[in-house]
């Protein structure tokens, strides 16, 4: 019963991924057919020997540690909010829930919008109170580009985090919570003694789902600073991007192979994370 | 309960609706200002200050429509290339799904830990190799060419998510039905299939979901005949100047239906948006 769909899948995941790391090892040309002619390790001297590379990488984390950081901090925050509201939380919850709908060129774009210097809202909010002076747009600055971008991500993803951390709660004990109060524990206790070790593998759940996504799209910020200013925000799919559309110096032969380069080390990348998803599943006894 | 317990209970309920509010904010705060942009005149956009009173007008909604760059078309696009790439998905993966939920094998984890690397794998690593398998078949600036390439991300995800569906029916209940003399295919068909409907319905939207806001994807493969509603935006924006008024507009368009099948499974997207990892115990 497997087979049909393992079929498709292998179709369009191994056929994919062979040909990936043959034409990392090879010359790939588009115009007039597609041909490949072998390379042997060009393409990967000449993507790893490349300081750009290395650049991308450490904005990439940088992003990373910025907005997954963001998103599980505020993703819990919000999930403990709206569990201890008593009224409306179901019309509560169902607005915050709203910009995991977005597309992401859509969040990038408004991002744009809200934070243009002339007729943004937020740029003029940020005016008002004397944040920002003007003229000025956070995206433009180099300074705080990445942490502009990295907070349009987490406007749209720390819905998530909220949505599987607010089911972790249900299952916290109420008559536990209930003994604790009456013991006199007050609410960091509770929570650091109680309700985290309790919720701590649908943390991780989050976590793990998160890391995969943040190295995975690129929408917001293509659209939004196209990795600038001055490559301040250029991450590693916008570097492996600029490959595919580049040509070599005889105008024919792509850089392609060189993208390929790139796109295994970000693959080897998620697949340690996702290693670490199926054995924390594992232990809990979800793929037995 | 003493006075005290209930002061400093009804005092946290009040803290806890302040901060509510402040989230809710948040959170809605740049997609209300998207839907007022939408429906201003192009003179109530352009301030330096914003404005709230104005002269509601559909005139961005109207431009979307009419010209030669009429987003019709792009709608129609969007709709073949994730409703036809939910269809084969779910399709496919509810039999996989229920095929891994019933095996008990060694190579079980080696294969749930194949399908949901698929499913994560960086979308430019894949773009890569496709595009150029692509343009060997001449599946670029087509719908079909989409629909397989949303198959990349859906499929995996489908069978992943299915699966945990199906572990929570109870092997019993089929066995039941065989005893009362169904076969395998009859069993899985008018009885376990019936009580995995809801999961199936959830795994379909969230399938249209991420089919219909994929931009990555459609930049790569499209082309003017095959473009879709994300793509249309992108282009919205020139050189000379962007047209607000009518990202907003498309913005809203592109977002609504996706608000409200999401919000219509809502039981069922922590299980989905967590492939199953959160509730699938």
């Amino acid at each position: 019963m497997m087979l049909p769909a393992l079929a498709v899948l292998a179709a369009v995941s191994v056929v994919p991924f062979i040909s990936l790391i043959v034409m990392s090892f090879s010359s790939v040309k588009l115009l007039g057919g597609v041909g490949m002619t072998l390379l042997g390790l060009g393409n990967w001297t000449a993507v790893l020997t490349d300081s750009q590379t290395w650049h991308a990488w450490l904005v990439t984390i940088e992003f990373f540690v910025l907005a997954v950081g963001m998103e599980m901090i505020f993703g819990t925050i919000f999930a403990l909010i709206l569990n201890s509201l008593r009224r409306a939380r179901s019309i509560a919850f169902s607005l915050v829930l709203l910009p995991m709908f977005l597309a992401p060129i859509t969040v990038g774009l408004l991002g744009n919008y809200l934070l243009d210097p002339t007729i943004g809202l937020y740029s003029w909010v940020l005016r008002v109170v004397g944040l920002l002076p003007a003229g000025h747009s956070l995206l433009g600055q180099q300074s705080t580009a990445l942490l502009a971008v990295a907070t349009l991500d987490a406007w749209q993803w720390i819905p998530l985090v909220t949505l599987i951390v607010l089911a972790g709660l249900s299952s916290v004990n109420p008559s536990v919570l209930e003994a604790a109060s009456v013991d006199g524990a007050g609410y960091v206790r509770t929570l650091y003694s109680i309700v985290f070790p309790t919720i701590a593998p649908v943390l991780l759940v989050a976590l793990l789902v998160r890391s995969m996504d943040a190295i995975r799209y690129y929408d917001i910020v293509k659209i939004t600073t196209g990795g600038g200013p001055a490559n301040a925000s250029w991450v590693i799919s916008l570097q492996l991007n600029e490959k595919v559309q580049a040509t070599s110096l005889d105008g024919i032969t792509t850089l392609i192979g060189q993208a390929s380069v790139i796109g295994i080390t970000m693959l080897v990348f998620t697949t340690i994370i996702a290693n670490l998803f199926v054995r924390v599943l594992d232990r809990r006894g979800l793929t037995r | 309960m003493s006075d005290t317990a209930v002061t400093a209970k009804s005092y946290r309920a009040t803290i806890a609706g302040v901060l509510a509010v402040v989230i809710v904010l948040w959170s809605v705060v740049p997609l209300l200002w998207m839907l007022l942009t939408a429906f201003k005149p192009q003179t109530a956009i352009n301030t330096s200050t914003p404005v709230l009173a104005f002269a509601p007008t559909l005139e961005n909604f109207i431009r979307l429509f009419t010209g030669g760059n009429s987003i019709g078309p792009y709608i129609l696009n969007s709709v073949l290339a994730s409703v036809g790439s939910t269809v084969i998905a779910v399709g496919l993966g509810t039999m996989a799904g229920y095929g891994l939920s019933r095996w008990k094998s060694r190579a079980k984890g080696n294969l749930s830990f194949w399908i949901i690397s698929t499913r994560m794998a960086p979308i430019a690593a894949v773009i890569v190799p496709l595009f150029v398998i692509f343009r060997q078949f001449g599946l670029i600036n087509s719908v079909p060419g989409l629909i397989v390439a949303y198959l990349t991300f859906n499929l995996p995800f489908a069978i992943w998510l299915m699966s945990a569906f199906f572990a929570e029916v109870p092997t019993a209940l089929q066995e039941a039905a065989q005893i009362d003399g169904c076969n395998k295919w009859q069993a899985f068909r008018l009885v376990v299939l019936p009580t995995t409907l809801p999961g199936m319905i959830a795994t379909a939207v969230l399938c249209t979901v991420f089919s219909w806001n994929d931009y990555a994807f459609a930049t790569a493969f499209s082309g003017p005949e095959s473009q879709t509603l994300p793509m249309s935006a992108g282009s919205l924006i020139t050189q000379t100047g962007t047209d607000w008024g009518q990202l907003c507009a498309l913005g809203i368009i592109t977002v609504l239906p996706m608000i409200v099948i999401g919000l219509l499974v809502r039981r069922h997207l922590v299980t989905g948006m967590s492939m199953g990892a959160v509730t699938g115990e």
